[in-house]
C-alpha cells in the first residue's frame, strides 16, 4: 500500500474540506471537518480498502494522516 | 464453531410496548446547530426514540406487552410453562427482575422463570435457550421477552448516546409444535477482550457504588457520565460490528447451506443505518428484504430485532411461512445469528406505555 493513495481515500470521507489541504503531514483531527462520523467512515473506509479494522485507539493516537497510515500498514502486513 | 440446530418449536405470536414520550433528535438541546443534527440522523438513520418518564421500568412496559400478546393469543396466564426476561436494565440488583414479574403477570407458580441479561445478542440467544428447554417437549408454551430502558441507564448529558438510544419491550411467544416447525438453526461469537467497548464501569462487585461513582464528569467535550453510566465506545463498536456481524452470518450461511436467494427477511439488530447497511451489502441481501425500525425507535438494544418484526413485518409474518435470518450483536463483546421460518404469526398492533 502506498501513502498517496491512502491520502486520496482518507480525503474521499470529507465533503467540506479542499482535497488540497490534505498531505501525510495534515493533523486530521483538527480539521473543522473532524468528527466523531467522520472517525467512523475512516474506519470503514480502512476496511473497505486494507481488509483490516482499526480501533477508536489507533485514531486517537494518531496525529498526522501518516501516523494513522503506519498504523493500517502494519495491521495490514501482519494480517 | 459452536452450532445449534433446535427442532418442534415455532413463533406463535409477537407483541411490543413502547413509552408514549418521543424525542426527536432534530429537537435535542445537544448540538450546536440543525445542521449537525441532520449530519448525525443521516449517517445513523435514527429520527427519533421513545423515552419512559422517571418511574417507569422496563418491567413495566414488559406487563404491557405481555399482557396484550396473551389476548391477541387467547393464552391465559396460567398456559405459561417457561418464561424468560432478556434485560440489563433490570427492576433491583436482587432478585431477578422474571421472579417479580411472575407475581406481576399472575403466572403459574411452578413456572419456569429466568432473567437473561444479555443486551444486544439477547433475542436471539434468548430463543435459542428457551428454544432449546422447550424442544424436549414437556413445555408447551412460552414467553421471551427483550426489553430495555436504554435511556436509564446512559446519560442524557452524554451526547454520545443520547440520540442513539431508545426504550420499548416485546414479547414473543414460542409453542412446541412438531407439526407446524421447521429446525431453528444458530451459530454464536463472543470477544470478551473487547468487553469496554461498552460497559457500565461502577455498580457491580468488581467496581462497587461509591460517592465518586455517582458524580456527573465531563469526560469529553460535551460527553457528561457517571461512573455508573453505561459507556459506549463508538469507534471500537463500529469496528466490531462491520467486522463480526458479517462473518458470523456467512458462518450462518455456509454451515447450514442457506441459499441467500431465498431468504425473505434479513432482520438485523437495529444498531445504526451506517452498520446495519455495511452488513447487508456484505451478505448480497436486496435493501427490500431487510426491513428497518432505527428511524422510529432509535436502538432498542435486545429489543430491537423482535420490535421490527412487529412494527415492520407483521403482514408477512402473519402470512404465508418466511425465510428468515436474524443477527443479534453488540454488548460483551457478544453476537448470535440465526435461521428459522415464521408464519402464521399472531402480532399484537403496537403497545404504547
Amino acid at each position: 500500500m502506498n501513502i498517496k493513495e491512502f491520502i486520496d481515500n482518507f480525503a474521499d470521507q470529507f465533503d467540506d474540506t479542499d482535497r488540497a489541504v490534505f498531505t501525510s503531514e495534515t493533523k486530521f483531527k483538527q480539521l473543522d471537518e473532524w468528527s466523531s462520523l467522520t472517525a467512523l467512515s475512516i474506519i470503514a473506509m480502512v476496511d473497505d480498502e486494507y481488509d483490516v479494522i482499526i480501533k477508536g485507539n489507533d485514531i486517537i493516537n494518531s496525529e498526522t494522516i501518516q501516523d494513522l497510515f503506519e498504523v493500517v500498514k502494519n495491521l495490514s502486513d501482519n494480517a | 464453531m459452536s452450532q445449534l440446530t433446535i427442532n418442534n418449536v415455532r413463533i406463535a405470536g409477537m407483541s411490543a410496548c413502547v413509552p408514549a414520550t418521543v424525542e426527536d433528535n432534530l429537537m435535542l438541546p445537544i448540538y450546536k446547530d440543525q445542521n449537525e443534527a441532520l449530519k448525525v440522523i443521516a449517517s445513523t438513520g435514527i429520527e427519533r426514540h421513545h423515552k419512559v418518564e422517571p418511574g417507569t421500568t422496563a418491567s413495566d412496559l414488559t406487563v404491557k406487552a405481555v399482557e396484550g400478546l396473551l389476548v391477541k393469543m387467547n393464552w391465559e396466564p396460567q398456559d405459561i410453562d417457561c418464561f424468560a426476561y432478556v434485560c440489563t436494565s433490570r427492576d433491583y440488583i436482587a432478585p431477578q427482575t422474571a421472579c417479580v414479574l411472575q407475581d406481576r403477570l399472575h403466572l403459574r407458580s411452578d413456572c419456569c422463570v429466568f432473567d437473561l441479561p444479555f443486551g444486544c445478542s439477547g433475542w436471539v440467544y434468548g430463543m435459542s435457550i428457551v428454544g432449546s428447554m422447550m424442544s424436549h417437549g414437556t413445555f408447551k408454551r412460552a414467553i421471551l421477552v427483550a426489553a430495555e430502558t436504554n435511556t436509564l441507564n446512559r446519560n442524557q448529558r452524554d451526547t454520545t448516546v443520547r440520540p442513539l438510544f431508545g426504550d420499548a419491550a416485546t414479547a414473543t411467544a414460542l409453542e412446541f409444535d412438531p407439526e407446524h416447525s421447521r429446525p431453528m438453526h444458530f451459530m454464536y461469537g463472543v470477544d470478551g477482550s473487547g468487553f469496554e467497548a461498552v460497559w457500565a464501569p461502577y455498580g457491580g462487585m468488581r467496581n462497587p457504588v461509591t460517592h465518586e461513582a455517582l458524580e456527573e464528569k465531563e469526560v469529553s467535550p460535551g460527553v457528561f457520565r457517571r461512573g455508573i453510566d453505561m459507556v459506549v465506545n463508538g469507534m471500537d463498536v463500529f469496528g466490531f460490528a462491520i467486522k463480526q456481524p458479517p462473518r458470523s452470518l456467512k458462518e450462518l450461511i455456509e454451515t447450514f447451506n442457506i441459499d441467500v436467494n431465498t431468504v425473505d427477511l434479513l432482520l438485523l439488530h437495529q444498531a445504526n443505518k451506517f452498520i446495519d447497511e455495511k452488513i447487508r451489502k456484505a451478505i448480497k441481501i436486496p435493501p427490500e428484504k431487510t426491513p428497518y425500525c432505527l428511524e422510529e425507535y432509535g436502538n432498542v438494544t435486545s429489543a430491537s430485532i423482535p420490535l421490527t418484526m412487529v412494527t415492520r413485518c407483521s403482514q408477512q409474518l402473519t402470512g404465508e411461512e418466511q425465510h428468515c435470518v436474524a443477527c443479534g450483536f453488540g454488548v460483551g463483546l457478544a453476537w448470535a445469528s440465526m435461521e428459522f421460518y415464521a408464519g402464521h404469526v399472531m402480532i399484537q398492533d403496537i403497545i404504547t406505555y
